[in-house]
């Protein structure tokens, strides 16, 4: 079995018992409704000022939400023992990693997808000037959460206070996401062009945490 | 001169520390004399920055803040490096050695951090009028603390176990990849920076860098102490909780 194959086997397993269930979807999609909603209750009614602050709200919105679902991400496996199978799997480990970071990946565009659709309805963002950019922030942005996400997922997995240990330990590393994506997020919304520098840190970072996921992620499962 | 001496200190106590790692119950006497030469920098350090150091004109008595300030920022990144390093080396070794290193080397980091973190708004609520803005140097020193005390809590939540010790340097290698991201990104969102740039380097008269080397140099050495003091602590701990040989329990 090659480690494609593994990595495609993990991520359609992920995919299917998402579909199935619709527990981890369907949480973070209430979760994003709720706090969307909330927003608007207390968003400012001039269109402008509300305009400057959508990129980072968007953003702030999608890092909890994903949170919800990143938090659950090695639940079925440490539940059903079966992660141990997984580490017998013949190939590099890292492919396990792509498979659960790729299932996370099409998970969190989904997310963004509402709850872009969400900031539609509730605080009149419009979308069309910059579909673009705003759709290339969004990839960037899902496989940077995606990637990072998963990797940290797996450091909490059986230590105490899980639920308060991700979020400490994302937050901080997952800061860049937060800054690149708005800042794309608000030349797209504003209908200007982004400065190719940030695209480029953004496509690095996004990078950059997939390999460290490919290459460390044999020492996750060793243990 | 005073760069050179910072230099040498850094290395010395750098070398006494992977030396004194590899065998910690029998070189541990050694890290008397370094505690020695810290009991004899700090009281000249605190006597500089009283007596040597000049007044500043504008700034008065307020300005002294920045010999503990400046000086703190060696230890640590030295900390931090040293945190990464030995996490590095226990993921290719397991040589729970390394892991002593990382340990120790990420505690005394954040203590030396939090006190930079803590004395600089001191310092900047009569200079600028805020306890804290939310600029580059002062973002980014924020988001390491951050990574580091997140480094301690994994630890402590797995406390003991072989797999808390993989995860920290695992978490500890992803925390040292963000840092320039997290520079570029604070950079971008904030634009202009208000922190003094780098006041080693020029414009601060002779005796004010002076006085800041020897912080630093009594700082690195105080480091070196604490460290040291640290990985007695890591060993007697594990050896604590080791299972010993040779006994019918």
């Amino acid at each position: 079995m090659s480690g494609a194959a593994v990595a495609g086997a993990v991520l359609r397993k992920d995919l299917r018992l998402d579909l199935r269930s619709r527990d981890r979807l369907g949480h973070m999609a209430v979760f994003a409704l709720l706090v969307v909603a909330l927003l608007s209750v207390f968003a400012p009614s001039a269109r402008a000022e509300r305009l400057a602050w959508t990129p980072a709200l968007l953003w702030v919105v999608l890092l909890f939400t994903s949170l919800l679902g990143l938090a659950r991400s090695f639940q079925s496996e440490t539940e059903e023992g079966a992660i141990a199978l997984l580490v017998q799997a013949p190939v590099d480990r890292g492919w396990v990693f792509l498979g659960k970071a790729g299932a996370a990946f099409l998970a969190l565009v989904g997310v963004e997808l509402w709850t872009a659709a969400l900031f539609t309805v509730f605080l009149d963002v419009d979308w069309s000037p910059g579909l673009a950019t705003c759709a290339g922030a969004g990839l960037l942005g899902a496989a940077g959460l995606a990637a990072v996400g998963t990797l940290l997922s797996a450091l909490s997995i059986g230590a105490r206070f899980r639920e308060f240990l991700l979020p400490v330990l994302l937050f901080p590393v997952a800061l860049p996401i937060l800054v690149f994506a708005s800042k794309l997020t608000a030349a797209g919304l504003g209908g200007g062009e982004a400065r190719p520098q940030i695209w480029l840190a953004f496509a690095l970072y996004d990078w950059v945490f997939g390999l460290i996921g490919y290459f460390v992620f044999d020492y996750v499962l060793e243990d | 001169m005073v760069a050179t001496a910072v230099m040498v200190s850094v290395l010395a106590v750098l070398a006494w520390l992977l030396w004194l790692s590899r065998d910690v119950p029998a070189r541990a006497p050694s890290s008397r004399s370094v505690g020695a030469a810290a009991l004899v920098l700090v009281p000249l350090w605190l006597a500089l920055v009283v007596f040597y150091a000049p007044l500043e004109v504008t700034q008065g008595v307020l300005q002294k803040i920045f010999y503990v300030h400046i000086p703190a920022i060696i230890p640590t990144y030295f900390g931090f490096t040293l945190s990464a390093l030995g996490g590095a080396m226990f993921l290719r070794t397991r040589d729970d050695r390394w892991d002593h290193l990382a340990l120790a080397g990420a505690e005394v980091g954040v203590v030396f951090c939090s006190l930079m973190l803590l004395v600089g708004p001191i310092w900047a609520k009569p200079a600028w009028g805020h306890w804290w803005v939310w600029d580059l140097r002062l973002t980014t020193t924020l988001m390491l603390w951050f990574i580091y005390v997140a480094y301690l809590f994994l630890r402590s939540f797995a406390f003991g176990s072989d797999t808390a010790k993989t995860f920290a340097a695992v978490y500890g290698i992803a925390g040292l990849a963000a840092i320039p991201f997290v520079y570029f990104a604070v950079d971008l969102a904030q634009g202009s920076t208000m922190h003094p740039s780098d006041p080693s380097r020029e414009g601060l008269p002779a005796e004010m860098g002076r006085t800041v080397g020897a912080g630093m140099v009594a700082f690195v050495w105080i480091f070196g102490w604490l460290v040291a003091k640290r990985l007695e602590l890591a060993f007697l701990q594990a050896r604590a909780l080791a299972p010993r040989a040779g006994e019918g329990v």
